[in-house]
C-alpha cells in the first residue's frame, strides 16, 4: 500500500510536469471540461435560486394564501393577451362574496392606487422628501387575520376607521427607510398626493423573489390604506387582487368554491375557461418545478457535451503524447517499469489534465455564480463542484485508457530505438 | 528455477550454475527482402561472479546481444535462460522485475529521461522499485557521488557534457546494486584517468560477489576482464578466459 500510494504520488508530480512543458496544448485540451464545468456550476446555481425563490414565494404566500387575479398569475413570458388585458376587473363586492363560502375564512381586496387616472405616478412625500415609486394599497381590516404581513410596530386600522375612511396608513420596511430612517415612524404623517395620511403601524420586512429594494418588485415598497380611503386618492381605481385564506388543511376545496363561485359572479358560460386565475403556494411551486426540470435537463445536456469533448480532446492529446514520448516509455520500461507501471502513468496524467481543467472550471465558475447571485439570490449546491471535479477527472481516466493501454503495450527495445 | 535443468538441451558446463546461458540464439531482421542476421546461431554461458568483456568491430552484434541478456529484446530463434529460468517463458511484469532489481545497464546511447534532471534519472529504477523518497534520494545521491557527479544532481541532460551524461547513466546503472551489471562502451565518451575510475567502480561491484558483462573496443580495459568473447560478423569468433 505504502509503495503504491508513493507511486501515485510520483504519477502526480510527473504529471504535473507534462502539463507544465505543454502548456498551450493542455489549455486547449481541458477546454471542453472547463466549459462542461463552467455550465455544471452555472445552471446548478442557477435552479437553486430558482429553489430559494420557490421557497421564498411560498412562504410569502402562505400555505393556506389563494391569490385571484383577472391576469394569470406566475412567471410570464412577454406580455398578457389582448383578451386577458380585457378582462373584467374583480371588484370589492367580489372579495366580500368569497367571504360567506363555507371553505374560506376570510377574504379581502387589494386595490391598487399606485398610479392616477392618466397613468402619472402617485406621489408620497414626508419630511421634505418625495418619491412616486410606491405600491398603494387599500384593502380591509381583515388583512390582519390573513397573517400574510408581520406588523412589528403600531397597530392595524379597525373596522370603524375603515368605515370612517380614516387617513389613517401602515408602511412597509422600505418605505420608513426612505422617509424616516432614524426613528420611529409611528404618528408620524405622510402625504399622498396631497392628502395627509397618519402613520400608525410599520411592518415587517417581506422575503423578496428578485431584486433588492426601491424596485417595483419590492413587496416592502408599500403603504397600506383603508380601501376606501385610497378610493378617494384615486376614485376610479378598478385594479384589484384579491386574497383569501382557506380553512386549515382546505386549501383545494376552498380553491374550488371560490373558482366557481367567480364563474358565476362573471358569468363565465359552462364550458369556457375562466377569465381570472387563482394561484396557490403549490400551484406555483409546480409552476417553479415545471422550469427547474428544463433548466436541469438543458444543464445536462451541454455539460454532457462539453466533457465529451473534453474527452476526445484527452484522448486525441494523450495519443500524440504516447507517440511522442516513446523513448521515455522505453527508458522507463528499460529500468524496471511494469506495464501497469506505466498504464498507471499515463491514466494518471490523463485524470489530472482534466481535473485540472474541472478545477480552472470550478473557479470560473465560482466566480461566474458569485456575480449572478448578486442579482439573483442563489447558491451553489455542494453537489455541484463536487460532481463536476469527479466527471471531470472521470472522463480523463476513461478516455485515457486506450492511450495508456497503448503507451503499456509498446515494446521496450523498439520504443528505445524510437526517434 | 530447479525444475528448468531438466529441459536444458546441451548445457556445457552445467545449467544449474551458469547466470546466463545462451543457447544457438539468432537475432535476424528483415530488411525489406533481404534478412539481416545481427546475431548467428550465439552460444555462451556466463556464470555467477564473472567479469566478462565483448570485443568486435562496429556492426558486429555486441548491443544486439547485449540487449538480449539485459531482457529488453528476444531472439529470433534459439533459448536464453536466466538464472535457469527460460526468458521466453516468462511474464511482462517477471521481465520487469529482473530489468529493475536484478540488472544494471548502462546503455551505449545513455537512454536519459530528456526533461528529468541527473537525481531523478538516477532515482527512477527505485521509483519502479517502490522505494520511499527519502531513502530513493539518499541513495540516488549517493551513486552520483561515486561517478562524481555530486554537484550536478539537478541538471538536465542537455545541460550535462558527454562524459557527464555517461556517468549519469553508469550511477543510475549501479544504483540498486545490481547482481548483473551490463554495461555497452562504457567509457566511451571519458577520458582515460575517468575510465580507470569507472572501472574501478564496476570491480568494486564485482568483488561483492555481481557478475560483469561490459563491450568494450579499448584494449587496456577489455584486459581488465578476466573472460574476453570476441565477435565478428554476429558469431562468436574467440572464447578465452585471461586470469
Ligand atoms: N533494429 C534493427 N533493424 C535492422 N538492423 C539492425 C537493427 N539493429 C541492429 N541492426 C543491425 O545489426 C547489426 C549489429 O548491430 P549492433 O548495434 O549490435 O552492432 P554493435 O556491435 O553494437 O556495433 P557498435 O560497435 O557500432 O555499437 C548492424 O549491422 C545493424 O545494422
Ligand atoms: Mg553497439
Amino acid at each position: 500500500m505504502k509503495i503504491a500510494t508513493n507511486q501515485f504520488y510520483e504519477n502526480l508530480k510527473m504529471a504535473f510536469d507534462t502539463l507544465r512543458s505543454n502548456k498551450l496544448r493542455s489549455f486547449l485540451t481541458i477546454i471542453g471540461v472547463v466549459v462542461g464545468v463552467i455550465t455544471v456550476m452555472l445552471i446548478s446555481s442557477i435552479i437553486s435560486g430558482i429553489g430559494l425563490a420557490v421557497e421564498k414565494q411560498v412562504k410569502a404566500f402562505g400555505t393556506r394564501s389563494i391569490f385571484i387575479y383577472k391576469q394569470e398569475i406566475g412567471i410570464r413570458f412577454g406580455r398578457p393577451s389582448r383578451e386577458e388585458r380585457m378582462r373584467p376587473d374583480l371588484t370589492l363586492d367580489d372579495a366580500l362574496a368569497l367571504r360567506e363560502l363555507s371553505e374560506v375564512e376570510t377574504s379581502v381586496p387589494f386595490l391598487n392606487v399606485s398610479s392616477g387616472f392618466f397613468g402619472n405616478r402617485t406621489i408620497v412625500s414626508a419630511g421634505g422628501k418625495q418619491t412616486q415609486n410606491i405600491q398603494l394599497s387599500g384593502t380591509l381590516p381583515e388583512i390582519e387575520k390573513t397573517e400574510t404581513q408581520v406588523l412589528i410596530e403600531g397597530r392595524w386600522f379597525t373596522q370603524s376607521e375603515s368605515d370612517a375612511k380614516s387617513d389613517v396608513c401602515l408602511i412597509g420596511d422600505t418605505v420608513k427607510d426612505t422617509f424616516f430612517p432614524y426613528k420611529s415612524a409611528i404618528g408620524e404623517t405622510i402625504e399622498i398626493n396631497g392628502r395627509e395620511f397618519r402613520i400608525i403601524g410599520q411592518l415587517q420586512k417581506k422575503e423578496q423573489l428578485v431584486g433588492g429594494g426601491g424596485g417595483n418588485n419590492d413587496e416592502s415598497n408599500t403603504i397600506f390604506l383603508p380601501f376606501h380611503a385610497a378610493l378617494r386618492i384615486k376614485p376610479n381605481a378598478d385594479d384589484i387582487f384579491v386574497l383569501a385564506i382557506a380553512k386549515p388543511g382546505r386549501l383545494n376545496e376552498a380553491r374550488d368554491q371560490i373558482e366557481d363561485l367567480l364563474r358565476v359572479r362573471r358569468e363565465v358560460k359552462f364550458g369556457q375557461k375562466n377569465n381570472f386565475s387563482t394561484a396557490t403556494a403549490d400551484s406555483i411551486i409546480d409552476q417553479f418545478k415545471s422550469i427547474t426540470a428544463g433548466v436541469a435537463l438543458a444543464m445536462v445536456v451541454i455539460s454532457s457535451i462539453g466533457l465529451m469533448i473534453g474527452g476526445i480532446g484527452v484522448m486525441n492529446i494523450m495519443l500524440v503524447s504516447v507517440t511522442e514520448r516513446t523513448r521515455e516509455i522505453g527508458i522507463r520500461k528499460a529500468v524496471g517499469a511494469k506495464r501497469s507501471d506505466i498504464l498507471l502513468q499515463f491514466l494518471i496524467e490523463a485524470g489530472t489534465l482534466t481535473g485540472f481543467g474541472g478545477l480552472v472550471g470550478l473557479g470560473i465558475g465560482w466566480i461566474l455564480t458569485l456575480l449572478i447571485s448578486i442579482v439573483f439570490p442563489s447558491y451553489v449546491p455542494w453537489w455541484a463542484p463536487v460532481g463536476g471535479f469527479f466527471a471531470s477527472v472521470g472522463i480523463g481516466l476513461i478516455f485515457g485508457i486506450w492511450p495508456a493501454w497503448k503507451a503499456a503495450r509498446l515494446d521496450p527495445i523498439e520504443s528505445l530505438r524510437y526517434e | 528455477m530447479d525444475e528448468q535443468n531438466g529441459n536444458g538441451k546441451s548445457a556445457a558446463s552445467g545449467p544449474g550454475e551458469a547466470l546466463i546461458s545462451m543457447k544457438n540464439i539468432w537475432k535476424t531482421y528483415q530488411m525489406g527482402t533481404e534478412e539481416l542476421h545481427a546475431l548467428r546461431d550465439v552460444s555462451f554461458e556466463v556464470r555467477r561472479n564473472e567479469y566478462l568483456a565483448i570485443i568486435g568491430p562496429s556492426g558486429s552484434g555486441k548491443s544486439t546481444l547485449m540487449n538480449l541478456i539485459g531482457c529488453l529484446d528476444s531472439p529470433t530463434k534459439g533459448e536464453y535462460w536466466i538464472n535457469g529460468n527460460l526468458v521466453s517463458d516468462m511474464s511482462d511484469d517477471e521481465l520487469a522485475r529482473i530489468r529493475n532489481k536484478e540488472i544494471g545497464f548502462v546503455f551505449q546511447t545513455f537512454n536519459l529521461l530528456a526533461r528529468a534532471t541527473a537525481l531523478h534519472n538516477v532515482e527512477l529504477p527505485l521509483i519502479y522499485a517502490g522505494m520511499r523518497a527519502a531513502e530513493r534520494h539518499d541513495q540516488a545521491l549517493a551513486s552520483l557521488t561515486a561517478v562524481e557527479l555530486g554537484d550536478r544532481v539537478t541538471h538536465r541532460p542537455n545541460e550535462l557534457s558527454g562524459g557527464q551524461r555517461q556517468r549519469v547513466a553508469i550511477a543510475r546503472a549501479l544504483v540498486n546494486n545490481p547482481s548483473i551489471l551490463l554495461a555497452d562502451e562504457p567509457t566511451g565518451a571519458l577520458d582515460s584517468k575517468t575510465s580507470i575510475e569507472i572501472m574501478h567502480l564496476f570491480e568494486k561491484l564485482h568483488s561483492d560477489g555481481n557478475t560483469i558483462i561490459l563491450v568494450t573496443h579499448e584494449p587496456e580495459i577489455a584486459e581488465r576482464a578476466h573472460r574476453v568473447i570476441t565477435i565478428r560478423d554476429g558469431r562468436i569468433e574467440k572464447d578465452e578466459r585471461i586470469k
